[in-house]
């Protein structure tokens, strides 16, 4: 039936291991926050940084992306998701890579170990690609949120063979551009060309269809897209070449993408037709807040101030922490509860659906520990950006506390939705 | 609009939109029912609030069972159309204040 899309979605089985493992591997980042908070201290390439930065980027963004995606794709593209055993493959490699690679670079051994964690995340990654391709294919459904899509996935690619070809930089340098410079390229192509054009091509669709606001300015999205994707090309050429100008023109053309959106969302906002914001979306809105800090913050470290030379390196990690850990798991967060319950929901009640009283989505997880939780992040998030910031290993610590706090409120969320039952006066 | 068509209209009532929390009569969801004694026929014209709604099939389902258990010897059909597409003005002042709205 032409725009209905439930009868596409995949079994829960291909989803919802993946928030299972995204859950786990955050809570032990956060557990690392608190066991070794000077690494938010130290100098930004620091190999017990680089293992919590790729766990999070992997073990719990890529994670919960790559099982939200294959829930979402059926409503953006409107056709069934390309193969469901080839997520589960996707899904097991992604893991094992993302574990032994956290832990490869935690121990700083780069041998085998850390080139066998490369290989299984390309593999996952490549199973991830050509199912999103083939599912893309078949849908005859143009749009510009789909070509954000497909563009964010082709990103993806590049970033994890960016990242193999600097692994094999570190033990044969083959490369031109110093590994500081690799690694600056690397991340950018995985922040901005994987996770911000991912995001953004996903929530364009879903957050106006949550707050049910109609009749907004597309154009916006495609001045996004176009200034996004030209000024990724041009940044990473000009890292590439140690070409600063170009860097910075780099800079103000994806920060004015980011600029374009977060103008149409906030037109979405004021449009919206829904006035009360659920607890899923007030965390949304505030990530989108969040958002504005590393814009702020890369303005500041590349046109910067004399005097702020000294911050230097609390700023890169502000700016990389804001981004990971701020704005993106803040949306996670938010967006879980906009997507699991609806998930294990259709699974529960499908086909109890118009035969008797059914609970409501909504009511499978409890909006009061959801309130807490939201709160306890903001408190933790604020509490770790100024031990950051004041290069405080306390307060990176105090933060981390309240983090894992709020993950094991999260957590709990999540597996009462995971794990519920109807009851059995529902019969 | 006939007692008939008015009675499967309250009917409808009973379905509700899973993520928006308000039944799609409120929610101006609705733009037609017939019954047909004749075909032994009801048909329902539906549209969604987003082309593309996850829950569209659902809502569609719930309409389809209310109905088929009040009318049992009636073939209930449910039409999806977007044309007129859904806006802020097919919500009742039920819908709206439901959503805030006002």
């Amino acid at each position: 039936m032409q725009g209905v899309a439930s009868h596409n979605v995949p079994s829960p089985a291909v989803v919802v291991p993946h928030f299972i493992f995204g859950g786990l591997a955050l809570l032990v980042i956060s557990l690392l926050i608190v066991v070794e908070p000077s690494i938010f201290t130290q100098h930004f390439i620091n190999p017990k940084l680089l293992a919590v930065t790729h766990l999070t980027v992997l073990g719990w963004i890529t994670m919960i992306i790559f099982g939200a995606l294959y829930q979402l794709i059926p409503v953006i593209m409107e056709v069934k998701l390309y193969s469901e055993k080839l997520a589960k493959i996707s899904f097991i490699l992604l893991a094992l890579g993302a574990i032994c690679l956290s832990y490869s670079f935690w121990n700083f051994d780069i041998g085998t170990e850390m080139y066998f964690s490369a290989v299984f995340i390309i593999i996952a990654v490549v199973f991830f690609v050509i199912n999103v391709t083939a599912t893309s294919i078949k849908s005859t459904k143009e749009s510009i949120e789909r070509t954000f899509i497909v563009t964010a996935v082709v990103w993806l690619l590049f970033t994890v063979f960016a990242g193999l070809a600097l692994v094999i930089n570190l033990t044969h340098p083959f490369l031109k551009p110093t590994q500081v410079a690799l690694i600056k390229l690397h991340a950018h192509a995985g922040i901005i060309g994987w996770f911000f054009q991912l995001i953004i091509g996903v929530s364009s669709r879903l957050l106006p269809m949550f707050m049910v606001s109609h009749n907004l300015n597309k154009k916006k999205l495609k001045a996004t897209y176009y200034l996004l994707n030209l000024g990724l090309l041009l940044g990473i050429f000009s890292l590439y070449n140690n070409w600063q100008i170009g860097v910075n023109i780099a800079i103000i053309s994806v920060v004015l993408s980011i600029l374009f959106y977060l103008s149409f969302l906030l037109e979405a906002y004021k449009k919206r037709i829904r006035k009360h914001l659920d607890i899923g979306m007030k965390q949304s809105v505030l990530s989108f807040l969040i958002l504005l800090i590393p814009l702020l913050l890369i303005l500041l470290l590349v046109f910067g101030f004399n005097s702020l030379k000294n911050s230097t390196q609390p700023i890169i990690i502000a700016y990389g922490s804001t981004i990971v850990l701020g704005f993106i798991t803040s949306l996670i967060l938010g967006q879980t509860y906009k997507t699991l319950p609806f998930i294990i929901w259709l699974k529960v009640y499908r086909n109890r659906v118009g035969k008797g009283k059914i609970p409501l989505p909504k009511e499978l997880y409890s909006e009061k520990i959801a309130t807490i939780q939201l709160w306890s992040f903001s408190v933790g998030f604020i509490i770790l950006l100024a031990g950051i910031f004041m290069q405080s290993d306390n307060l990176v610590r105090l933060g981390g506390i309240i983090l894992v706090l709020t993950i094991l409120l999260y957590n709990y969320n999540s597996l009462k939705i995971i794990l519920h039952k109807p009851k059995k006066t529902n019969k | 609009m006939n007692t008939e068509d008015q009675n499967i209209f309250t009917l409808l009532k009973e379905v509700i939109d899973p993520e928006l929390m308000v039944n799609i009569i409120d929610l101006g969801l609705v733009y037609g029912v017939r019954l047909d004694k004749d075909k032994k026929e009801i048909v329902i014209d539906l549209t969604l609030t987003s082309p593309g709604c996850p829950l569209g099939e659902v809502i569609i389902e719930d309409a389809q069972q209310i109905i088929s258990k009040i009318y049992p010897n009636f073939k209930v059909k449910v039409n999806l159309v977007w044309e007129p597409a859904w806006s802020l003005k097919n919500l009742t002042p039920e819908g709206r204040i439901a959503l805030g709205s006002v």
